[in-house]
């Protein structure tokens, strides 16, 4: 009986804390990411948000849904996913391979906008090389705006706003 | 010398990959259920190809704030990339027509991935998947050196779909099945390496690349896309996916994917600003997927799940004949020794099924205080005490040796036995091959040629492995040999027919061959027909006996030999009007009246014509029935005459042939009768008419001879041709 009430205390702050929680607004960005004319698999990628020292913010975006590779996209994994597994709402199955381009919608957090942090795409390909800051820039409105060049699997990611 | 290698390779070949084959079975029978599933799903409200690609962009242009992608999946379903009116991203199924969301594709099931992942990989990456590659490539050399062993089976190309040879359960599916899952199995193997070579860049390239494009940026910004002609002439069944511009500038164009190129068109003016053919490999790379995976087909993946069904019986079966072939070679080793012994049994066999008989006429021979010794025949050496060598082979293919006997001609000049020896050659084969025991027969021609043996019975030829007609060559054989011998009937699983009672409605006393008449009724229905049989096993634990059955208006008719020492036919022949007896039916498929014959001729001896009585009695069509009977005297036939007035009476039947063996001083023999209509049979034969024999296994090889000489004489045709084309039915005890 004791656990039983224990248990429901427990419950009851959660939920607390749940509403508690203000939603986050966030402003929709359109993510078009080339790839290069590599040969293989479709490329894994993963788009997080960074602080000023580097650390693991959130996942924005990732493209790959077979878990079986994340371990080989290795700053992510190690720093983040391979830790707390986070809900991402969007993984995205299908990868694009090598001369493809993938655009996405990214719901970008409006309160990190200009505020110090980074955005970066990482890319691996199965059995192939792994780049950690493959695209990576501060996280401004104005680079949101523009494409960037990127140095591995990524050839370039231009952003947008969407209206 | 060739063959051994085909088989030691397909052998060697399945043991290697044995372990991966069944895990790859297993996965893929469950992985045949995905397509299916996802082919079910009513994402695909039209067909595809009256809806232009205008009128789905225009659509979803409506419906929702942006679009980012769309594309036509395996199934035909379109899925697309959007932003719907309130912001949110989303990827979901949408209406071809209207752009309404109809759901959203779902992930992979848990227990699908696993699958997929153990089926690809073994969840070793890349390692995981070279090996299954290499299993694959090994599944197409077991397929083709199956067939290859196939062929070489069924005596050529031509007849590979011809009657398979009677053997044991797994060995003739063995063969049956992997004729027909030879392709299927060769595509999804062959799909299977093609898809792993693509995964380590074996192959070339399968990538388009477009050059860099300048569209023009003078033009006017207010067309939309929906009244782009280029898009009202495509229909959304060429189309694999669309690319929307990433911006509403001019620079920014679309991509589209179509079946077999890629286009980059202008989103404003339609210009194509890139167009490039997809290659060869590409188009190779889509199609095995579609073929290896089933996806978008409900029909290729039930074919993918029986793949992998049969898969798991040809490991199956494989293993069975691969320990019995061990098994029965084994089997030799442990035995006197061969110098000790004066009778020699030499097996000369492919798949070891000789063998059974082999063992069975040394424990006859054993049992009568005769040494015997159990040899293969290419183990032909010299025996010191050799009496009698018997000779036990078949035949391979189309008049080959089995493997095992191959090497006897040579072995016969090397090895001369110091004392002269008896010999008998028994063929077993079967009548559908054209060389049917032309093994047999070239190892007694070349045996006669080798001094210091004499033959003690003429060459003796088994169809189908019929053990009533080995007890028949052993019977004859200890008759010419002075050998006191019987052989001990085959120890066989029979599955028992289901019993129940039987009511006696009528039986006729013994006429001269002490034969009589039963006619029987079930108590409950039961189906039988004329040619099946009826089992009855005297007592408990007992073998089961069968008779060859009659239904003669709707009665069971049997006409039963009583037997000196029978007890069975005693008991039966105790039995009155009213009574019940317990009984089983045994379907004999084999021996039914013929569907579509255009005339029958049926030939018997003794109570063999039981079955034919009742399917003249059957023959409402009134076909042409010609019946040959052979018996003792003139009173023996005396019991059946009744029905065959009545059947010629009724133009049931055309004409009946007697031959009486004890009437007159002449002997006269069913065989002999068939010799004087020779002209008149020969044309039936061509005509198609089925001939049906039912009696004892003398008159049915006394039979097959005249028929043969008949055809090879008159038609210059093998009998094997009219039995391939199931001319000839045989039920002979």
């Amino acid at each position: 009986m004791k656990t039983f009430f224990k248990g429901l205390l427990v419950l009851m702050f959660l939920g607390l804390l749940a509403f508690s929680q203000a939603p986050v607004e966030t402003a929709n960005y359109k993510c078009l990411i080339q790839l290069t004319n590599y040969e293989g698999e479709g490329a894994y990628v993963v788009v997080s948000i960074l602080d000023a020292q580097g650390k693991y913010i959130e996942t924005l975006y990732v493209q790959g849904d077979d878990s079986e590779w994340y371990r080989d996209i290795e700053e992510w994994w190690k720093n983040l996913y391979g830790i707390r597994r986070p809900d991402i709402d969007a993984i995205v199955g299908e990868t694009v391979t090598g001369g493809q381009r993938k655009m996405a919608v990214l719901r970008i957090p409006v309160n990190k906008i200009d505020s110090g942090y980074k955005i970066r795409f990482e890319s691996a390909v199965e059995d192939q090389e792994y780049y950690a800051d493959d695209v990576e820039f501060d996280l401004t409105a104005e680079n949101l705006k523009t494409k960037t060049e990127g140095k591995g699997f990524i050839r370039y990611v231009r952003m947008l706003p969407q209206q | 010398m060739t063959l051994s290698i085909w088989r030691y390779c397909h052998l060697t070949l399945a043991l290697v990959s044995g372990l991966f084959l069944v895990l790859a079975s297993l996965t893929g029978i469950i992985l045949a259920f995905e397509p299916m599933q996802s082919a079910l799903k009513p994402y695909q409200p039209e067909q595809l190809s009256k809806i232009s690609l205008a009128e789905t962009i225009g659509a979803l242009r409506q419906e929702y704030d942006e679009v980012l992608t769309l594309k036509v999946d395996a199934n035909d379903f379109v899925v697309a990339n959007v932003v719907n009116k309130t912001g949110q991203g989303e990827y979901i199924y949408v209406h071809p027509r209207t752009g309404k969301r109809l759901g959203a594709p779902k992930s992979q099931h848990p227990i699908f991935q696993f699958t997929t992942n153990l089926h690809r990989s073994l969840f070793l990456k890349g390692i995981g998947r070279f090996f299954v590659g290499l299993v694959s490539f090994l599944l197409c050399l077991i397929a083709i050196t199956g067939l290859i062993l196939i062929i070489k089976r069924q005596g050529g190309l031509t007849k590979l779909f011809s009657k398979v040879q009677k053997d044991y359960f797994e060995l003739r599916y063995h063969v049956i099945f992997g004729r027909w899952f030879l392709v299927p199995i060769s595509i999804v193997a062959a799909t299977g390496v093609y898809l792993s070579a693509e995964k380590f860049s074996l192959l070339p390239s399968s990538k388009i690349v477009h050059k860099p494009v300048e569209p023009d940026t003078e033009v006017d910004l207010s067309v939309l896309p929906q009244d782009l002609v280029l898009f009202k002439n495509i229909t959304l069944d060429k189309v694999r996916s669309v690319t929307f511009p990433f911006s509403e500038f001019p620079e920014d164009y679309f991509e589209l994917a179509l079946r077999d190129k890629e286009l980059f068109v202008h989103q404003y003016n339609g210009e194509i600003l890139s167009e490039q053919y997809y290659p060869f490999t590409f188009l190779a790379s889509q199609l095995s997927l579609k073929l290896h995976t089933g996806q978008g087909t409900m029909l290729w993946s039930i074919v993918l799940l029986l793949v992998s069904v049969a898969l798991l019986f040809f490991i199956y079966s494989g293993f069975v004949m691969w320990r019995k072939r061990l098994r029965n070679s084994k089997m030799v080793v442990a035995q006197t020794d061969k110098d000790e012994c004066t009778h020699i049994i030499l097996v000369g066999s492919e798949t070891g099924s000789t063998y059974a008989f082999a063992h069975a006429l040394k424990k006859g021979l054993t049992q009568a205080g005769i040494a015997a010794f159990v040899s293969q025949i290419n183990d032909y050496t010299t025996y010191a005490k050799a009496e009698q060598l018997i000779f036990l082979t078949a035949t391979y293919g189309e008049g080959e040796a089995p493997s095992n006997a191959r090497h006897i001609k040579t072995l016969l000049q090397s090895h001369t036995q110091k004392v002269p020896v008896q010999y008998s050659v028994v063929g077993f084969g079967s009548l559908t091959y054209q060389g049917y025991c032309q093994f047999a027969i070239d190892l007694e021609r070349l045996l006669a040629c080798i001094p210091n043996m004499e033959g003690s019975l003429p060459l003796y030829k088994i169809n189908n492995q019929s053990f009533g007609a080995f007890m028949d060559w052993a019977k004859l054989w200890a008759r010419a040999t002075n050998t006191p011998m019987q052989i001990p009937p085959l120890e066989k699983k029979v599955k028992k027919a289901k019993t129940q009672p039987f009511k006696v409605l009528e039986k006729t006393g013994l006429n001269v061959d002490d034969t009589y008449m039963l006619h029987l009724k079930p108590k409950k229905k039961v189906k039988f027909q004329s040619g099946d049989l009826w089992e009855f096993v005297p007592e408990e634990g007992d073998r089961p006996r069968w008779y060859s059955v009659a239904k003669y208006q709707d009665k069971l008719v049997l006409s039963i030999k009583k037997h000196e020492l029978g007890a069975v036919s005693q008991f039966l022949n105790r039995v009155d009007a009213g009574e019940y007896v317990q009984g089983g039916i045994k379907r004999n498929v084999d021996f039914h009246f013929p569907k579509s014959a255009p005339a029958l001729v049926c030939i018997a001896n003794g109570t063999g014509i039981a079955p034919f009585l009742g399917m003249i009695d059957e023959n409402t069509k009134k076909i042409p029935i010609d019946l040959y009977w052979g018996g003792r005297t003139m009173e023996s036939f005396s019991i059946y005459k009744a029905y065959i007035d009545n059947a010629i009476e009724t133009k049931k039947m055309s004409t009946m042939n007697i031959a009486l063996s004890q009437e007159n001083n002449t002997k006269e023999y069913v065989q002999q009768l068939l010799q004087r209509d020779r002209e008149q049979l020969a044309q039936k034969l061509e005509n198609a008419s089925v001939f049906m024999i039912c009696g004892s296994i003398a008159m049915q090889r006394g039979v097959l001879e005249a028929l043969e000489e008949i055809t090879t004489d008159l038609l210059e045709k093998p009998l094997s041709e009219f039995e391939h084309r199931e001319q000839l039915k045989m039920d002979c005890y």
